[in-house]
């Protein structure tokens, strides 16, 4: 049985040149039969016919064959479309596997300048910054946390600065900060967040947080986190650790798409002040602390309390925290400041009452 | 021969929700598919001589061209940017030098990126069955850029239009429909006409400027200062300004408007000029494109999508405090660790995220249907080829195959085309 369509404005393009040739269409056997001009009949079959997806309007619409990528026939008679079985059936889409290729590869490369490439080079530059660079690193580090911390979105986290209060923070640093191995460049640092935390960073800057100076019950245990800072800053860890968030952040916002570019300043910058050094780093600047302690004549049990206190305090506010505090190396950590306790000696509180007191109105 | 445009606005903005409502739960991996559809559509809607043209490009090649260009974009970003921070930092101390030099980097990336993005979409474009088509000369735009850039610059301007007139020609004299080569013809200095309007513009701003700030101060003698305005503040609560003729002030957001239409005037009707000037072997191009409308439309077209989204948004918010009650408050606020909510915190996070790819969206989709839709429409219309009896002549060129898409474009945010 055969069937004619009206052919009147349709036009067939053979692939080659832009002139639409007029056609008559017959539909027989299965097979749509294209009539032209120059007496020829082309025969395509139903099943391989399709409609081009997305087309816009309902005045005429365009086939073609799966067979034949070129080849197009514009329709302005709608009545055929009924007897296509799979007019948006599928058409085999070539080049899986390179696809395949290509996203493992993006992956990997990502993967592996995020966790090798960029970090390998941090460390090994980081040793030849010159102070000043340092310095300026961790000032623009600081500005940076310092926006990013705040609530309002307006100004920056602004410093703790009662007058009482940071001379009673200058005498404890300079009580930690003697001898021989005396750090330059120290600026200590309190920032009005109620955060329990405190860090380190390039340039010898070491930030403490509101919050750990309303938590903490004596001042042996400020002193203890500040001793164990700075100790980060005695190895360093901050300048290499700066310079890797300064190469990832553009590596971040190019997979998360251009909108994302804000969140991965935020994700970078809660990173730069939990920053995770390595189990080592993180033993050293123990061993650091404790020496520089018991030279201001505090117990090194202090800084076994302080990571106690936080883990007691700090495991339900915040998560990310308690994760950290919860790792099983932790507690060997505690122990370890506990065993560094000299016996024979009898130590004094690193503040006297008053400039404790000082110490804790010092975001007032 | 004329172009026709068919195609409802309401069928594209139920197309762009749709696919940007995949866009967003597939957390922006559908956008390659968004992408492709709507170019479908757009591309269908135009139709010269009443046959539509017809976009092929598919999302798994843009979606390859994206991941092409992760890798290469990722070491330049990670790598590099790292050695410029570093080098910024140990020599000159401050962070702007390395920021400076890697954006200075990007520069050259930026453009060939657009030229490639050009040819990717040549290349998949069809009408009447014939492939258009881009020559192989991505470097050779960018170097020629970023010297006209050079040149404009230091011309302060003077020389934009000696900047548009060369790019545009370049890509013009390398592109192809089928066999027939287009060419460009004309004179850079015919497109000061369209630069008029901007011309006008800039010198009303200057002019006032001088007159208000110098030959006769709109501020009195003394001038104004933030320090006197809090002095009068605090101390009888009212503002007195030694203001002559203020009423003057009205010129500056005036002449701000003009150049905003100015540049928008310049920008399209340069394109009109010279469409008047590109042929091909008997085949012309001609536009009767109109500036006013075109900057209508624009300002029109984004004030309702910026209204929409505006109440869109609202409605949003208004649902999720139905929904979640006041805590839904603190979503805005992202001192999460603080908010006690009654939700778990990863939920939390997720809704936030996505409350914030739904704008987005929205924006998206307003933007097309008010902006997209009628701009094409007008610039479809006012199309027109006056001579056409070389198309006859015309035969298939090859496929350009493009392993690469429009990668670059795509993660530089180059903005090509739609």
């Amino acid at each position: 049985m055969s069937r004619g369509f009206d052919g009147f404005g349709s036009a067939y393009f053979d692939g080659d040149r832009p002139v639409g040739e007029e056609v008559s269409l017959h539909l027989a056997n299965h097979n749509l039969q294209i009539g032209l001009d120059d007496g020829n009949t082309l025969f395509w079959p139903v099943k391989d016919i399709r409609l081009l997806p997305d087309l816009a309007g309902k005045k005429g619409y365009v086939l073609r064959l799966t067979t034949d990528p070129l080849a197009r026939l514009y329709l302005t008679d709608r009545s055929l479309m009924t007897f296509l079985p799979t007019p948006r059936g599928k058409i085999p889409a070539r080049g899986r596997r390179r696809l395949l290729a290509w996203a493992v590869a993006a992956v990997a490369a990502v993967a592996l300048q995020i966790a090798v490439l960029v970090p390998l080079l941090a460390d090994r530059l980081a040793a030849f910054i010159p102070p000043s660079g340092e310095r300026a690193l961790g000032a623009a580090t600081l500005d940076q946390i310092r926006r990013v911390l705040d609530d309002t979105g307006l100004d920056p986290l602004s410093y703790c600065e009662n007058p009482a209060g940071v001379a009673a923070l200058t005498r404890m640093t300079n009580a930690l900060n003697q001898g021989k191995d005396r750090l330059e460049n120290l600026s200590v640092h309190v920032l009005d967040h109620p955060m329990a935390n405190g860090f380190a960073l390039p340039g010898g800057y070491v930030v403490l947080f509101r919050g750990l100076i309303d938590q903490a019950e004596s001042p042996d245990q400020i002193a203890a986190v500040l001793a164990h800072e700075m100790g980060h800053v005695w190895t360093r860890d901050p300048t290499r650790h700066a310079l890797r968030s300064a190469g990832s952040i553009g590596v971040l916002g190019l997979v998360f798409g251009d909108f994302a570019g804000g969140a991965a300043v935020l994700f970078l910058t809660e990173r730069l002040i939990s920053a995770r050094y390595s189990q080592q780093a993180e033993t050293d600047a123990d061993t650091f602390g404790y020496t520089r302690l018991g030279a201001a004549n505090v117990s090194p049990a202090v800084m076994g309390d302080m990571f106690d206190l936080l883990r007691d305090t700090a495991g339900d506010t915040n998560q990310l925290l308690a994760h950290f505090l919860s790792h099983p190396t932790l507690s060997q950590r505690i122990d370890a400041a506990r065993a560094a306790v000299d016996a024979s000696r009898s130590y004094t509180p690193i503040l006297d009452d008053t400039s404790w007191a000082a110490l804790q109105k010092i975001c007032d | 021969m004329s172009v026709d445009f068919v195609g409802r606005r309401g069928a594209l903005f139920w197309l762009a929700l749709k696919t940007g409502f995949f866009t967003i739960i597939t957390l922006g991996f559908y956008r390659f598919w968004m992408k492709t559809r709507l170019r479908r559509w757009y591309w269908s809607a135009i139709r010269p001589g009443g046959h539509p043209m017809e976009y092929v490009g598919e999302p798994l090649e843009k979606l390859l061209g994206f991941f092409i260009a992760v890798v290469i974009l990722t070491f330049y970003i990670g790598i590099v940017n790292l050695l410029l921070m570093f080098l910024s930092f140990a020599v000159f101390s401050t962070a702007s030098v390395g920021y400076l030099a890697s954006f200075a980097g990007v520069v050259p990336l930026w453009f060939y990126a657009r030229y490639r993005a050009r040819r990717y979409v040549l290349s998949r474009t069809r009408w009447r069955g014939v492939r258009f088509g881009l020559e192989k000369a991505a470097w050779g735009y960018t170097w020629r850029a970023v010297a006209h850039w050079c040149v404009t610059l230091i011309s302060l301007g003077a020389l934009w239009p000696r900047m548009t007139f060369y790019l545009e020609k370049y890509v013009t004299d390398r592109t192809y429909f089928g066999s027939a080569r287009l060419h460009q013809d004309g004179h850079w200095s015919m497109l000061y006409r369209a630069a008029i309007p901007l011309i006008i513009a800039l010198l009303l701003l200057a002019g006032s400027m001088v007159w208000m700030l110098w030959y006769d101060p709109v501020f009195g003698p003394e001038g104004l200062s933030l320090s006197g305005i809090a002095h009068d503040i605090l101390t009888d609560g009212t503002v007195v300004y030694p203001l002559a003729r203020p009423e003057r002030l009205l010129l500056v957001p005036i002449a701000l408007a003009g150049i905003l239409y100015g540049a928008i005037h310049y920008r399209f009707v340069s394109k009109r000029l010279m469409a008047g000037h590109k042929s091909a072997e008997g085949i012309t191009l001609a536009s009767r494109l109109s500036g006013p409308r075109v900057a209508f439309i624009y300002t029109f077209g984004s004030f309702i999508a910026y209204s929409v989204l505006v109440v869109g948004v609202g409605a949003l918010a208004i649902a999720g405090l139905a929904v979640f009650g006041p805590s839904a408050l603190v979503f805005l606020d992202l001192g999460i660790e603080e908010a006690s909510l009654d939700i778990p915190q990863s939920v939390a996070v997720a809704l936030l995220v996505m409350f914030y790819l739904a704008i987005f969206l929205l924006w998206n989709v307003l933007y097309n249907t008010f902006v997209t839709f009628p701009l094409m429409r007008h610039l479809a219309r006012t199309t027109s080829l006056p001579k056409r009896y070389g198309l006859r002549y015309v035969s298939q060129r090859a496929r350009d195959e493009f392993a690469e898409a429009e990668g670059f474009a795509e993660a530089l945010d180059v903005g090509a085309a739609i």
